[in-house]
């Protein structure tokens, strides 16, 4: 049942699940976007895929009265002029696309690679922790041997911090959705195997560098610009946000990474990244971007092949927990 | 030309609607906090209703023209001068090379004002709009607010008399008050699964000030002490106003923990909190005249087919039905 017009209904609609297809949820966001949730609230990527196969498809019908589409890890944000596409017609035309779309598991998505080299505990983000610790918290939890990434070794009952490394290194991560500042990508480890979790800041810390690499419950972040921040640092990595459109990676568009990106890391010295970010400047870095798809049906198979393992590291994590503070 | 003499606290190219498009890639639209002053200010000049043009935050601003040009100024009454002598406001009147056009502190209700030049502020577009946004510091004059010595390209005018003596009626021009209300749909979420139908009955009646801390990016309202509907974010986070990440609309009120906050033209894209209202197309520019740790505002609910009804009135009035003159 629809409730468009009616006075203090923020649900327009819910749809059930039903035959792999997860439940939606229609929402008012005001009288120019709509929220279009899908299934619960919990950390699943196939839902994700799902919502970057069904933006794609309906970017591309062209519906009169649509702006643009925000997908995010479970939803999209749906901008359009409600004086030229009634909430009605829309709801109805996303159905239409519900049912053509394919279930995620018949779902192929274009996905490029995109290689990135990342100094571990670099000075830079050691220095925006040394601050933290100076001015905003002494006794920060999270801050152990003046940095973050030991906390992230206790937190998740690694062995050491060459461990958490491995775990970065050995996962690509995959982009959901990219927001809050310009070009911010939302990246989890499609590796279940290597899902690392760790709480925020708290409170939040004033400086960040841009470049940084930090991670928040189990999402990792690359800052975009210089801001302030509540992810649990552990490294640098080279520009994804040039505003200014100077070198030839950012000709077409100031922001890097695309929603479905995989983002993979490979480990440089921090030498070697002050010599990589200063090629970036001169415009004598080619970025290593290769395209691809993720084919989600062999992706299912793989979780699947390794859940013992990734069930295996979870209880570790819980044991680990019992130990340890929350900032 | 426009140079600079006194940028004021905030001065920034603004076009309208702003950037759209970008909004998936982290990039709020920018663009005026007023639209309906902005549009105004142009519509007297004879500009589309969306050219570049400034906004002017809270006055004490001056600045000197190069040629001969048709101007406007509309929005919070700044007591505008031309060479020392009263100018007119919602009313184009032209200017000539080396007057100089002082806008002083903000007097009365209202916040920012619009200063619209015959044939538009030039400046490069980037990504498809002269706006500036704050936050990603581009667009607009360098991607910042104006300062004392910058000089502002215009584009050619056309014919200055033609539009010399327009002005608003007295009916169509926006009163500013200090207590405001705003017109807003519930959601995208509220009650039942969030917050309770109490919470969402105090935030409609509750007179909510406008904090200091207050700009471009957000404009904050007090704490409350929230029942909520349910006891934690589950995943997200710990509390109950924690969700996964999802987009913002935009002007949108985010509750973030306790503390309600509008989003406004620079804000944040996208994130894990809670929005219990959205405003309005036809309200939102009540917002770019809320005086910071002053004014106070009730949100009253509407439908969509009222929201739909009262964005076709306000466009209305930014039409030439609504000025006179000449």
């Amino acid at each position: 049942m629809s409730t468009i017009g009616a006075r203090g209904q923020a649900v327009i609609e819910t749809v059930p699940a039903r035959d792999g297809h997860p439940a939606v949820i229609y929402r008012h966001a005001g009288d120019r976007f709509l929220l279009v949730e899908y299934g619960e609230m919990t950390l699943d990527l196939t839902i994700n895929f799902r919502i970057l196969g069904f933006n794609e498809e309906l970017k591309r019908q062209g519906l009169r009265g649509l702006v643009e589409t925000v997908p995010a890890l479970r939803s999209i944000l749906i901008h359009y002029d409600s004086t030229k596409l009634s909430t009605s017609d829309l709801i109805a035309a996303l159905k239409r696309l519900e049912e053509k779309v394919p279930t995620a598991e018949h779902l192929t998505i274009p996905s490029r690679i995109v290689t990135l080299p990342i100094a571990f505990a670099d000075h830079w983000t050691r220095a925006n922790v040394e601050q933290y610790v100076k001015y905003v918290r002494k006794d920060a939890p999270n801050v152990v041997d003046g940095y973050n990434i030991d906390y992230i070794t206790q937190y998740n009952g690694l062995r050491d911090r060459e461990e958490v490394i491995t775990y970065i290194m050995g996962t690509d991560w995959w982009n959901a959705c990219l927001g809050f500042w310009p070009g911010l990508p939302f990246m989890f480890p499609l590796d279940p195997r290597y899902a690392i979790v760790t709480p925020k800041y708290n409170p939040t810390r004033p400086w960040t560098t841009e470049g940084a690499v930090g991670i928040g419950g189990p999402c990792v972040a690359i800052y975009p610009v210089d801001s302030p921040g509540g992810y649990q640092l552990f490294g640098r990595t080279i520009p994804i946000y040039d505003p200014k459109q100077r070198s030839s990676a950012f000709k077409e568009n100031p922001i890097l990474l695309r929603p479905a990106d995989r983002v993979r890391f490979t480990r440089v010295t921090d030498d070697e990244l002050d010599a990589i970010r200063r090629q970036v400047v001169e415009d004598r870095y080619r970025y290593q971007i290769e395209d691809g798809a993720l084919n989600v049906r062999e992706y299912i198979d793989f979780v699947k092949s390794v859940k013992g393992e990734a069930e295996a590291f979870r209880r570790r994590q819980e044991e680990a927990l019992k130990h340890v503070m929350i900032p | 030309m426009l140079e600079v003499l006194e940028g004021g606290l905030q001065t920034t190219v603004q076009d309208w609607p702003g950037r759209q498009g970008y909004l998936d890639l982290g990039m709020y639209p920018a663009g005026p906090m007023d639209m309906r002053s902005f549009r105004a200010a142009n519509l007297l000049v004879g500009n589309p209703q969306g050219a570049a043009a400034l906004e002017i935050t809270a006055g004490n601003f001056k600045v000197q023209f190069t040629d001969r040009r048709a101007v406007a100024v509309t929005g919070a009454d700044m007591q505008p001068t031309l060479n020392g002598r009263p100018a007119p406001v919602w009313e184009s009147f032209a200017v000539r090379g080396g007057d100089v056009l002082a806008l002083s502190i903000v007097r009365g209700a209202g916040f920012r004002a619009y200063l619209a030049v015959a044939g538009a502020v030039e400046v490069p577009e980037y990504l498809g709009s002269r706006a500036t946004f704050t936050v990603g510091t581009v667009g607009g004059f360098e991607g910042r607010g104006l300062k004392k010595g910058d000089r502002v390209a215009l584009r050619p005018a056309g014919n200055v008399d033609a539009v010399l003596g327009r002005r608003f009626k007295a009916s169509a021009v926006p009163v500013y008050e200090r207590e405001w209300e705003i017109e807003v749909m519930r959601g995208p979420q509220a009650d039942p699964d969030y917050l309770t139908g109490e919470d969402m009955e105090f935030f409609f009646s509750h007179p909510w000030k406008v904090d200091r801390n207050s700009n471009r990016m957000g404009v904050r309202l007090e704490s409350h002490k929230w029942q909520w509907a349910r006891r934690g974010g589950g995943i997200a986070g710990g509390h109950p106003s924690n969700i996964l990440d999802n987009g913002y609309a935009v002007w949108t009120v985010n509750v973030c923990g306790d503390q309600p906050i509008i989003l406004v033209a620079d804000g944040p894209s996208l994130g894990g909190f809670i929005c219990n209202a959205t405003l309005v197309y036809a309200s939102t520019w009540k917002v770019g005249q809320l005086a910071p740790g002053r004014d106070l505002i009730r949100f009253k609910e509407v439908t969509i087919t009222e929201a739909i009804t009262m964005a076709r009135a306000v466009d209305q009035t930014l039409s030439e039905a609504s000025i006179e003159g000449r």
